[in-house]
């Protein structure tokens, strides 16, 4: 411990920027890692909230996926004599039209029996309604909001509130406004109750509810009461815990969660390469230091501990910052990815407040750590092994031996090798995960020898073009492989990430889009809500056949989507006329045959499935698909697989007549209408607004505002992993500061010698730059070499363990030409700093520098 | 010429300490002088202060009518450019640059066409008595041959004064007389002023006049 404030606490502080540089690179990891992480948190409590706050008393909740049932199943779950009290619900977002901020999450209940499990009080005292629920019921325009509504948006009791209903605008009235209370300040306050058979005409559900929420009789467990409702209803109904919703939540996002993994371990794996560089350089420059300690008397150990207690101090603060800053940064985008999330899966949620989990955050810290130590262990050890003699002596320190050199051509030679068994042997999980580290190690152990090689390639067009200033920082870097490697190493790897990122957008953008030519071809849609993901809205199906009737519509196609459980997991099911599809659309086949999958579908006698469901859930054409409806299990063979994207987890293709029959649900999400010829799209717009008048809620979507509307939800996609390209450029910039700071400390005599012998100020810091430039160049030149791989990599990972997406490998060759400029100017902004450090210096102590 | 005029040089720390107090000296052109005196006298600031290395806290130096202290650091590197040239006891060669690239390197930072460039460095490294040694690397000299090369790169526009901060210190005797005779050499022949900081008394014995510096003062200006 005296050692660390003697020796490594002067060094820190004779150094203190680049110190301060060495554990950004913890900062900046620990912070991506803690910001994705907590937003992602805070929207899952955020629904969790939610969930939980409306459930109140209630002990269980049956659903039949998103699909709902009919009334009936709520008569025989009362008749259960273990319930206690089983109420109906139906939950679902709507924007009202008047004075409101925000969407309102509508809980629809029958208040005659659920108060039960919620309590509503009322502001103003006057609970005379409440106490007597046929008031309440006997109005259906009543509707109750909350406090924090009612005075965000200036709304007193009695006051009209006009909902867009399936019917048209229907106008409601307040009848109450309830005080704050666990239940008011679920969805952010944005809550309003109303009675649930308002809310069927409202929501075109027809005679259906959404769920049933239920106590069970007192000293019984609401598990086993569970298991006996299960074994009554039929495995088609799902008998969970309120707080199960939210797994559920969770196991949809788990894409985004595993993003933000690969990011902060990205960005932290880069932040080692700059430990470890900094370390590297701090050991060979005190090794006179380490010499006199060890001719002191100080072990090999201890030498090698007081390393490694400096590199833990540092983790320790780095990651400590980078939780604070962790925490900010999910405090600014926690609202904005709870929309996309909502918008990506359909799933209502409003996250506000930013919920910081202290597990995660001591996780954080352990990361931060860990990651210093690794990064430090070889350098602490290199410096345990100092000779003392040699190490009074000056030398070339900063120069590799041919013995390291050989040794760590030869691990990365073994490691390409094991890589192309694990691509040749690598059906595993474990074999495939392994090749890909094996083969950054590979490169990343090449990096000093391929960087000299380069560096000397490069001596003589610097040379020819600046012959001073050129030369000088080629040779810096020729004979400081040392110093510069980690800094190059983490750049190229930074390079690739984007290569490898750029690549994967760029085959899914170019995968996308043909099958937005190929799926969604209709001339217009037509969809009961303002976002096509929502779902609290439906056409009964009578307004679907209404639609079809209208003149100038060639062919309409109702379709139902619904997230139903597979696997115990919710798949989008697309319930539509599949005869009627295949005349339209020819989704590319990846497994069986194309016409007569969808004859056999047509017919009822089994699903079409998405690659990415095949590869997610490892099911094959032929396999036979057990589904749970509310009319028992249904045993689908699957006939083929299709590239479909209709949803990041996998999509399963089932013809509407057989959906309408096991799941006793007509209604419809989306009508896609073909035109006949010569009619356009704003002909039909009219028609249809003549035809339907204010007797139903709909929206008109034109082919190129659905086409918009995806694609702009994949760039919000996709924008989440720029971060990763702007976290990973960072810390590598922050690698080439450092490594141009040690630079001129290194460089101080001869920048000293080059002004002395007349080199203006303009000269000396043309060579750094070019040194900052070089570096630059020869990190992309590797990074550019790196992404290819890393490409392969991605895409692979992509298809196994992310979106299911098989996508074609193409070099993103366009944007590797946009790093050109991105990257030589990251690196020129990063040499600005070290350059004006170089020149402000004393002349006359560089010349005599030691 | 060169003209020094009541120059004093402090160093602020903990303690401030003065290098060289109120200094008044004048040195005509092509004079060969040595500066002598014992460890911390003065006579490297001097010398740094005289080649625009260092600015005095008070008074005024001036080159050929040219008044330092008035001069932007890049006008002041351009005068050093112009007028002279450093020899330096540790030879501060830059050990990646050849023999040939070494002396180059100020004409390379003053512009010069590479072909005017290479041919002025290889009539310097013959004057020197390197025509040979073109494309050796500093590490493979003798350190009698790393001072010519540094020789030949301070003399590279034949600048008209030549500062020597200790040329033989860091060389055996018998190079040191070789390379002090190939300055006096340099010195005859280009008419060249030159000043040579040295502890060594055969070196300063073999200048026409000997200044001796104590605790900042001038003590002793004497011509031989």
């Amino acid at each position: 411990m005296i050692l660390l404030k003697l020796i490594s606490w002067q060094y820190v502080r004779k150094h203190l920027l680049r110190s301060l540089l060495t554990i950004a690179g913890i900062v900046l990891g620990v912070a991506v890692f803690v910001g994705m992480h907590t937003a992602n948190q805070s929207v899952l409590t955020a629904f969790t909230q939610t969930v939980d706050r409306i459930a109140g008393a209630t002990q269980l909740q049956i659903t039949a996926g998103e699909a709902g049932f009919e009334e009936e199943v709520l008569e025989r779950v009362q008749n259960v004599p273990e319930v206690r009290v089983a109420v109906p619900v139906i939950e679902a977002v709507a924007t009202p039209e008047t004075r409101s901020k925000g969407n309102l999450l509508i809980l629809a209940v029958d208040m005659t029996g659920d108060r039960s499990l919620r309590e509503y009080a009322l502001e103003d005292g006057d609970d005379s309604f409440i106490e007597d629920p046929l008031v309440f019921l006997a109005q259906p325009d009543s509707i109750m909001i909350t406090q924090e509504f009612a005075a965000e948006n200036g709304i007193k009791s009695n006051d009209a509130l006009t909902l867009n209903s399936m019917d048209g605008p229907k106008k409601f009235v307040v009848r109450g406004i309830m005080k704050s209370s666990g239940l008011t300040s679920a969805f952010g306050g944005n809550l309003a109750i109303m009675d649930v058979y308002a809310a069927q005409k409202v929501f075109g559900r027809g005679r259906r509810f959404d769920r049933i929420d239920l106590a069970v009789q007192e000293g019984l467990r609401p598990e086993e009461v569970g298991k006996k409702l299960e074994q009554i209803l039929g495995a088609g109904y799902q008998v969970e815990s309120p707080s199960s919703r939210g797994k559920q939540f969770e196991s949809l996002s788990s894409v985004y969660g595993m993003l933000a993994n690969i990011t902060s371990l990205f960005a932290l794996f880069i932040g080692m390469f700059i430990i470890y560089n900094s370390f590297a350089i701090a050991v060979t420059q005190r090794r006179s230091e380490i010499g006199i300690l060890r001719a002191l008397g100080a072990t090999r150990g201890q030498i090698q501990v007081l390393f490694l207690m400096e590199s833990a101090v540092g983790g320790l603060i780095g990651a400590g910052l980078g939780a604070g800053l962790g925490v900010l940064i999910a405090r600014g985008m926690a609202g904005s990815l709870g929309n996309l999330l909502g918008e990506i899966y359909g799933v209502a949620q409003k996250a506000e407040e930013v919920s910081s989990d202290p597990q995660l955050l001591a996780g954080a810290m352990v990361l931060g750590l860990i990651t210093s130590l690794v990064a430090a262990w070889i350098p602490a050890r290199n410096a345990a092994r100092v000779d003392p003699v040699q190490a009074l002596q000056k030398g070339k320190f900063q120069l590799l031996t041919a013995g390291e050199n050989r040794t760590r051509r030869g691990l990365a030679f073994l490691f390409l090798v094991l890589v192309g068994l694990s691509l040749v042997y690598g059906e595993g999980r474990l074999i495939f995960y392994a090749g890909y580290f094996l083969s950054i190690f590979a490169g990343v152990l090449m990096v000093p020898t391929l960087g000299l090689w380069l560096a000397k390639g490069l001596r003589p067009l610097l040379k020819a073009i600046w012959p001073v200033e050129g030369a000088l920082a080629a040779d810096s870097l020729i004979q400081s492989p040392r110093r510069t490697s980690g800094a190059v190493a983490a750049l190229a790897l930074s390079v690739s990430l984007i290569i490898a990122l750029g690549g994967m957008t760029q085959a899914a953008y170019a995968s996308i889009e043909e099958w937005l030519r190929i799926a969604l071809n209709p001339d217009m849609y037509l969809s009961p809500s303002q976002n096509l993901t929502d779902r609290s809205f439906r056409f009964p199906a009578a307004f679907a056949e209404e639609v079809a009737k209208l003149p100038g519509v060639r062919r309409t196609q109702f379709v139902r989507t619904v997230r139903l459980p597979v696997d115990g997991e919710p798949v989008m099911f697309v319930s539509l006329e599949v005869a009627s599809i295949r005349k339209e659309v020819r989704l590319p086949v990846v497994s069986g045959d194309g016409d007569k999958m969808y004859a056999e579908a047509a017919a009822g006698r089994g699903v079409i499935v998405s690659d990415n469901f095949a590869l997610q859930h490892k099911r094959k054409a032929g396999e036979i698909l057990t589904v749970n409806t509310p009319e028992g299990p249904l045993d689908m063979p699957i006939l083929g697989t299709v590239v479909d994207y209709s949803d990041q987890k996998g999509s399963i293709l089932i013809d509407r007549a057989v959906y309408e029959k096991y799941w006793k649900d007509d209604s419809v999400n989306v009508v896609r209408i073909y035109l006949d010829e010569g009619v356009t799209v704003a002909q039909m717009r009219d028609r249809v607004a003549a035809q339907m008048g204010d007797r139903y809620r709909y929206f008109v979507f034109t082919n190129e505002d659905l086409r918009s509307y995806i694609l702009k939800i994949t760039d919000q996609w996709f924008g989440l992993t720029y971060i990763q390209i702007a976290v990973a450029v960072l810390v590598s910039i922050l690698g080439i500061v450092n490594t141009l700071t040690v630079s001129i400390t290194d460089r101080r005599r001869e920048l000293g010698v080059l002004q002395a012998v007349g080199g203006l100020r303009m000269q000396i810091r043309g060579t750094i730059w070019l040194e900052a430039l070089t570096i630059g160049a020869i990190g992309l030149v590797l990074g550019w070499v790196f992404g290819a791989v890393a490409l392969y990599y991605a895409l692979e990972t992509s298809a196994r363990d992310l979106s299911g997406m098989r996508l074609e490998y193409s070099y993103p060759f366009r944007m590797a030409l946009v790093l050109i400029p991105v990257i030589l100017g990251s690196s020129f902004l990063s040499s600005l700093g070290p350059a004006e450090t170089a020149v402000r210096g004393s002349l006359v102590e560089a010349l005599e520098y030691e | 010429m060169i003209e020094l005029t009541g120059v004093t040089k402090r160093f602020d720390g903990k303690k401030q300490v003065t290098a060289l107090n109120t200094v008044n000296l004048r040195i005509d052109k092509g004079e060969m002088v040595s500066l002598v005196g014992p460890s911390g006298s003065g006579k490297s600031t001097l010398l740094n202060l005289i080649g625009g290395l260092d600015k005095p806290s008070t008074g005024e130096i001036a080159l050929d009518g040219a008044v330092l202290s008035g001069l932007s650091d890049d006008a002041l590197t351009k005068l050093r450019r112009d007028k002279i040239g450093f020899i330096f006891q540790f030879f501060n060669l830059l050990p990646t640059l050849t023999c040939l690239e070494n002396v180059s390197l100020p004409l390379h930072l003053r512009g010069w066409k590479k072909a005017q460039i290479e041919e002025r460095a290889h009539e310097l490294l013959t004057l020197v008595g390197l025509g040979k040694r073109l494309e050796h690397l500093p590490e493979e000299l003798s350190g009698g041959e790393r001072q010519r090369v540094a020789i030949a790169r301070a003399l590279s526009v034949y600048p008209p004064i030549l500062l020597a901060d200790e040329p033989t210190g860091n060389l055996d005797s018998a190079t040191g007389v070789e390379i002090l005779g190939l300055i006096r050499d340099l010195h005859e022949r280009l008419q060249t002023t030159v000043l040579i900081v040295t502890h060594d008394k055969n070196v300063a014995e073999s200048c026409a006049r000997q200044i001796a510096l104590k605790d900042g003062v001038v003590v002793q200006d004497r011509r031989v």
